[in-house]
């Protein structure tokens, strides 16, 4: 027993001489130069997009699923995505469509988060790249292929398909006997219901999102009626006036405004979400519009204390969810074009498609990507299922259309009539005839 | 004495561990204060290392600022002497610094820039009056490339006349090379804020970086939780007064230090933050080396300690093990000492008893040797005092025999005969010798088996006769005369299918025994009663006998008596069930398939049914002799007659002897008749062979017993000639190989009776050569001892039977020796021999086996 013991100790007090001066020795390494070279080129790849105002404690899932997509590209090809960023502080700050539009006419970055708009802006300029060189904008859906097409150049492609509806407080609704409105009268006689049940602004709304019910009230006949192509192609050459289509629209938001359903003097100065949000999930207000992943990001109306339910604006053809593309464009002359193009090839490949969509529970541009959405956004997904929807962006409309019916919305807004808002749309078509 | 010594140790620990504890406390203190002062120190060079780097950092976006200025300026005086400053200005190009150079001429409100645009400079900012290198800078703002920029005023003096504004825009976008990518390992982050907007203007990138706190400082502020007022007001007291500002807080749930840099006198600010453990690495990898270290020492100190207490508790261990056994070797010397003591005076007592029972019976062979040298002309007396000398003789060769037996029993000698045997072979024995004693003395004596399930068992029969025959004796001996003795066989419940579980009760009415003698009743060499005033004679060694054996056999006994009421003793035996198979066709080969039970108790006529129920035969039973007369007509008439019939004694109305004599009317000589009696037969012998009986058997029914009876039946003719005329000597000669010359002269004389003669040699070496020398068949047996000098019997059996000669392997050789033990009769056996006979020489014995090994050839 002694015997055994002892050994075990030496042993032990072996090992830890050893160790010990295994630790203390010291390799000789001859002459070498310390100094770390970090001037080693590194590969880069700048992009240009909005950034955060929200909560820094709210987690932002769309971001987080882009970012996990742009990880796979960064290891994969081993470069770094650099993030340049603006965000409007005030609504007297130039938007970040402006700075963006800029920006890509002075070739500052690689690659650029648009809005629709601006992609239809970029592309007519000829300052986008084609994509449909690459691999994966073969997979893309048509839906998506024909709303980001410039000139016959696929200029731009989203990683989600950003669909816009009515966010309503289900609860408030049922609290004071109300269905689910589905046409314009419907959804006044809620808004009247709300009013003089105290509810004091009964829609909350912002400086960007209200022409979603213009484009609903419009265009519900033209996409879900028989002839699409033609009716465009008469709003191209000028045979048919978008004023004439957005009329009933732009009377519908006046009569919210008129009405008071619509504070419009806070609306045109609120930022998406961050103005109208804070009331909407206090349950001050019932109605809201947002875009699909607004229902997942808890920056947004994610994991609300009520039932929500995300509902398609109204029309007289029933509920209608509106589409929009926003998409990622790579500049003509992005100083690192090539590294661009590589990494707009991961990040939407099906791979991260998959990886983005399941995070962030979106309709995927994919056609081979699907997954389940959310309790609250079934409603809209069936709709857009059906292939009931209208586009709020459509790059085959000389007319631009998001960009110019917000800015035409926010004059209503600022008090213009509508007249004065339908004569700046026949202003706005001529002007692209003219093109 | 040992709890004193446990009390020493443990006060004697105490005394240790306190100074060791207030040494590690002092040493503890001392390694805190020392990891303490050098985080202080590390610290504090850390914030001396960061200020030193922003006040680099400082410098480096100062000295751009003044180059810019600087280069503005040469351009000013450049513009002021060429003769058309508006083509100068639209023909530069703009670079990745410098964006936009506008002109304005004094006294005009718009002016040209490079880019061909209109330039207005009211939509400047210059209300900060914030100046590098003495000309104005503006405000920070987007410009029309969408990055934060500023413009810089300087005017262009002609002859020293102000003759216009020169406006030159910069992005800050260009400070982002001369600043480092990976400040503190890209653990810290730099912005560079607009010290009168408060807006960022520059910001970290890559991934991460679009998370809140980058717009603004407010926005910096709520995004990092430093939502303290007073801090606020601290920051935007500092920055009020162009100063620098550097403080601690939490960032993402670290403690991160803050910091403020004023750059240009507060035109701009380098502001960030970078985690403590970042800027305190050394510092930290110096405080955990040390702890290490200490940990280290710990570590081994207790290691040390656990050594020395392992060691120490070993050292304890071993003393108090070799105490303990020496304590024991102690105890156990003084055990053997006492055991010793004890044996020594129980042999003294036991021989001095020995000496008493030894002369007793001696003095009687000597006193009527004596006597029957005085009247050997008187043939009455010699044959009184012969038969007086043999009884003696006899108890003398029983007090022998006992006190070897329980001298090999206790030196673990002993060994059991294995073999099977019949229970009702063993109950007849010891029937047949206690009843007699029994009847002399007046007393009744009863046997009952019940429950038994097998009666072929596998055991030592020999030995189950001794407990049985030793019990029964004692019984007999110690019950007045006319009392009763009951012999039980129960069987118990199985504990295995394979054994049977028996219980044997042997009880009297007799005297009984004191409390204190049965304490003492299986001791060996001990003796409750002094055999000197012990009525009845013995050894006193039988029960200890008894005992030993019982044990042996893996069974129990015990005793429960009282004095002058009677004794019981009790032994529970396990005894292997015998797997030799029945001969099933007994019945059928000796005509007996049906047979008649007839007995007035219903529960003997049961257990006579369950016990041949696995027989081939059929049993019938009738609980009246009338009833058994009738049972036989009838079977006779319906031409099914019984073969057997079995007929208990004593019965009311017809007892077994009229009812046989009735039988024997209706089926003549056809039909065995057998009285199955608990009682002595003898008396009725005459009568119930006349009634036409053919035999008898004793109760309590045995299947064995009942084969036994018919074989002997059937066979008796064979039996009566063997027993009469073939037992018998007469003629043959024998080689006696023996030592002592009066044994082999009582031998000579013996066989001389018997119509034999021998030849004696004296050894086995003679043995060997007479036989060597003898003719074939010149002698019919050779008896030998055992024990001789020169050369013993065993040798000289198998120097014998080595020889060539054709009679020298089949010449019976039959071992007489003293050596009467089972390993006797195994070695006599191995030896050679054929058959092994004790001394003293029983002749009936001896005839019985010379002529069964001649019978065998």
């Amino acid at each position: 027993m002694k015997g055994y013991f002892k050994k075990r100790l030496v042993l032990f007090l072996t090992g830890v001489l050893l160790v010990g001066m295994t630790a203390c020795g010291k390799k000789d390494e001859g002459m070498v130069n310390l100094v770390e070279d970090d001037i080693q080129e590194k590969k880069v790849v700048n992009m240009f997009g909005p950034m955060e105002k929200s909560s820094p404690e709210a987690d932002n899932v769309a971001r987080s699923s882009h970012e996990l997509t742009v990880i796979m590209a960064e290891e994969e090809l081993g470069l770094s995505v650099e993030y340049r960023t603006y965000t409007a502080e005030t609504y007297k700050d130039k938007t970040y469509d402006d700075v963006t539009l800029a920006r890509a006419r002075s070739d500052m970055d690689d690659v650029y988060l648009l809005n629709p708009d601006t992609i239809q802006i970029l592309g007519s300029e000829g300052k986008l790249v084609d994509l449909s060189c690459l691999e994966s904008s073969a997979n893309l859906r048509d839906v998506v292929r024909v709303s980001n097409t410039v000139d016959g150049k696929l200029v731009a492609i989203p990683q989600e398909v950003v669909v816009y509806g009515l966010f309503v407080n289900q609860d408030m609704f049922e609290d004071y006997h109300l269905e689910l409105p589905n046409t314009p009268e419907e959804f006044l006689e809620c808004c009247r219901v709300f009013k003089e049940n105290g509810i004091e602004t009964p829609v909350g709304a912002n400086r960007w999102w209200l022409e979603n019910f213009v484009f609903a009230l419009a265009y519900a006949d033209l996409y879900n009626g028989e002839n699409t192509e033609a009716e465009i192609a008469a709003l191209n050459n000028g045979e048919a006036k978008y004023s004439d289509y957005m009329r009933e629209g732009f009377e519908f938001v006046k009569t919210l405004i008129d009405m008071g359903y619509v504070d419009a003097e806070r609306a045109y100065t609120y930022e998406a979400i961050e103005g109208e949000g804070p009331d909407f999930r206090e349950q001050k207000t019932p109605i809201v519009m947002a875009y699909w992943g607004a229902a997942n990001a808890d920056i947004a109306y994610g994991k609300p204390e009520f039932n929500l339910q995300v509902i398609g604006f109204p029309s007289h053809r029933g509920q209608m969810p509106v589409v929009s593309m926003s998409g990622y464009g790579v500049c003509a002359n992005a100083e690192h074009l090539e590294d661009t193009l590589a990494v707009m090839d991961i990040i939407l490949s099906d791979e991260a498609l998959q990886v983005y969509a399941e995070t962030n529970k979106v309709i995927s541009p994919s056609k081979n990507v699907e997954v389940e959405c959310i309790d609250a956004l079934k409603p809209l997904n069936d709709l857009v299922n059906d292939g009931v929807y209208v586009l709020g962006s459509n790059a085959s409309m000389k007319l631009e259309q998001w960009g110019n019916t917000c800015v035409v919305v926010r004059e209503l807004l600022n008090g213009a009539s509508v007249e004065e808002c339908l004569e700046e749309m026949d202003r706005l078509q001529e002007g692209t005839l003219g093109e | 004495m040992k709890k004193r010594e446990n009390q020493e140790k443990t006060t004697g620990r105490k005394r240790l561990i306190i100074p060791l504890i207030i040494v590690f406390f002092i040493l503890g203190s001392f390694v805190f204060f020392i990891a303490r002062r050098i985080s202080t120190e590390m610290s504090q060079s850390a914030i001396g290392n960061l200020s030193e780097s922003l006040e680099l950092l400082k410098g480096t976006v100062e000295v751009l600022f003044q180059r810019e200025a600087q280069y503005q300026k040469l351009i000013a005086e450049e513009l002021a002497i060429i003769e058309d400053p508006e083509e100068f200005i639209l023909s530069y190009d703009r670079n990745s610094t410098l964006v936009k150079m506008s002109l304005v001429f004094s006294g005009e409100t718009e002016g040209i820039s490079n880019t061909g645009e209109v330039f207005y400079p009211k939509e400047l900012d210059f209300s900060s009056q914030e100046r590098v290198e003495g000309i104005p800078i503006s405000s920070s703002y987007i410009n029309s490339m969408g990055t934060w920029a500023y413009t810089m005023k300087c005017p262009v003096t002609k002859n020293g006349r102000e003759i216009a504004e020169l406006y030159v825009e910069y992005i800050y976008d260009s400070f982002d090379k001369a600043l480092p990518d990976r400040l503190y390992n890209g653990s810290a982050t730099l912005y560079i804020m607009d010290g009168q907007t408060e807006r960022f203007l520059l910001k970290p990138k890559g991934i991460g970086e679009r998370d809140a706190g980058h717009l603004n400082l407010q926005d910096f502020y709520r995004a990092n939780n430093i939502l303290e007022e007073s801090i606020q007001q601290s920051v935007a007291e500092s920055m009020k007064q162009d100063g620098n500002m550097m403080f601690y807080h939490k960032i993402q749930n670290k403690d991160s230090l803050i910091y403020m840099w004023a750059v240009n006198d507060g035109s701009v600010y380098l502001i960030g933050y970078v985690p403590v453990e970042s800027i305190q690495r050394e510092g930290n990898a110096v405080n955990q080396n040390i702890l290490i270290v200490v940990l280290v020492m710990l570590v081994a100190f207790f290691m040390c300690c656990a050594v020395f207490f392992f060691y120490e508790r070993q050292q304890n261990k071993f003393r108090q093990e070799r105490e303990a056994e020496r304590e024991f070797h102690n105890q156990q010397l003084g055990e053997a000492l006492q055991a010793a003591q004890v044996a020594n005076s129980s042999k003294t007592t036991f021989l001095s008893n020995m000496s008493h029972d030894i002369r007793t019976p001696m003095n009687a062979i000597l006193g009527f040797t004596t006597l029957l040298a005085r009247d050997a002309d008187n043939p009455i007396k010699v044959r009184e005092y012969t038969k007086k000398l043999t009884a003696s003789g006899q108890h003398l060769l029983s007090l022998i025999n006992d006190v070897l037996d329980v001298s090999k029993i206790e030196s673990g000698k002993a060994v059991l005969t294995i073999g099977e045997f019949r229970l009702n072979s063993v109950i007849s024995s010891v029937d047949a010798i206690i009843r007699p004693a029994a009847r002399d003395r007046g007393q009744s004596f009863e046997i009952q088996v019940t429950g038994i399930r097998h009666e072929c068992l596998v055991g030592d029969e020999t030995r189950l006769n001794q407990i049985l025959i030793n019990l029964l004796s004692n019984a007999v001996k110690y019950t007045q005369e006319g009392g009763n003795i009951w012999f039980r066989i129960f069987g118990l419940e199985q504990r295995s299918s394979q054994y049977e579980h028996i219980r044997i009760e042997v009880e009297d009415n007799g005297f009984g025994m004191t409390p204190e003698y049965l304490e003492v009743i299986f001791d060996a060499f001990t003796r409750a009663e002094n055999s000197t005033t012990n009525k009845v004679q013995g050894t006193g060694l039988g029960m200890a006998i008894t005992k030993n054996i019982v044990e042996l056999m893996g069974g129990t006994i015990e005793v429960a008596s009282e004095v002058n009421k009677g004794t019981i003793f009790t032994v529970d035996l396990e005894l292997r069930i015998s797997e030799q198979e029945e001969d099933a066709k007994f019945w059928k080969n000796h005509g007996v398939t049906r047979i008649l039970a007839v007995d007035d108790d219903g529960d003997v006529c049961e257990g006579i049914q369950a016990l041949m129920e696995d027989t081939e035969a059929c049993v019938d039973v009738r609980l009246s002799g009338e009833e058994a007369v009738r049972a036989v007509e009838t079977t006779l008439e319906a031409q099914a007659p019984y073969d057997l019939v079995l007929l208990d004694w004593r019965m009311p109305g017809l007892n077994g002897i009229e009812t046989a004599r009735r039988i024997r009317e209706v089926m003549g000589e056809r039909i065995l008749i057998l009285l199955l009696t608990a009682y002595d037969w003898d008396e009725i012998d005459a009568e119930a062979l006349a009634a036409g009986i053919d035999g008898f058997l004793a109760k309590p029914f045995f299947v064995s017993a009942l084969k036994e009876k018919i074989l002997e039946l059937k066979t008796r003719g064979e039996e009566q000639a063997w027993a009469g005329g073939a037992l018998t000597l007469e003629g043959q000669h024998f080689l006696v190989v023996e030592d002592n010359e009066i044994n082999s002269e009582i031998l000579e004389e013996l066989l001389d009776i018997e119509g034999a003669d021998c030849e004696v040699v004296v050894n086995g070496e003679l043995a060997v050569e007479r036989f060597a020398k003898a003719n074939p068949s010149e002698f019919d047996a050779i008896l030998m001892d055992v024990q001789m000098p020169v050369m013993n019997g065993y040798e000289a059996t198998k120097r014998i039977r080595a020889m060539e000669r054709e009679d020298a392997a089949i010449i019976p050789i039959i071992a007489m020796t003293a050596n009467a033990f089972a390993e006797d009769v195994k070695d006599a056996i191995n030896a050679g021999m054929n058959a092994h006979v004790a001394k003293p020489v029983d002749m009936e014995m001896l005839k019985r086996t010379i002529k069964d090994l001649q019978k065998r050839g």
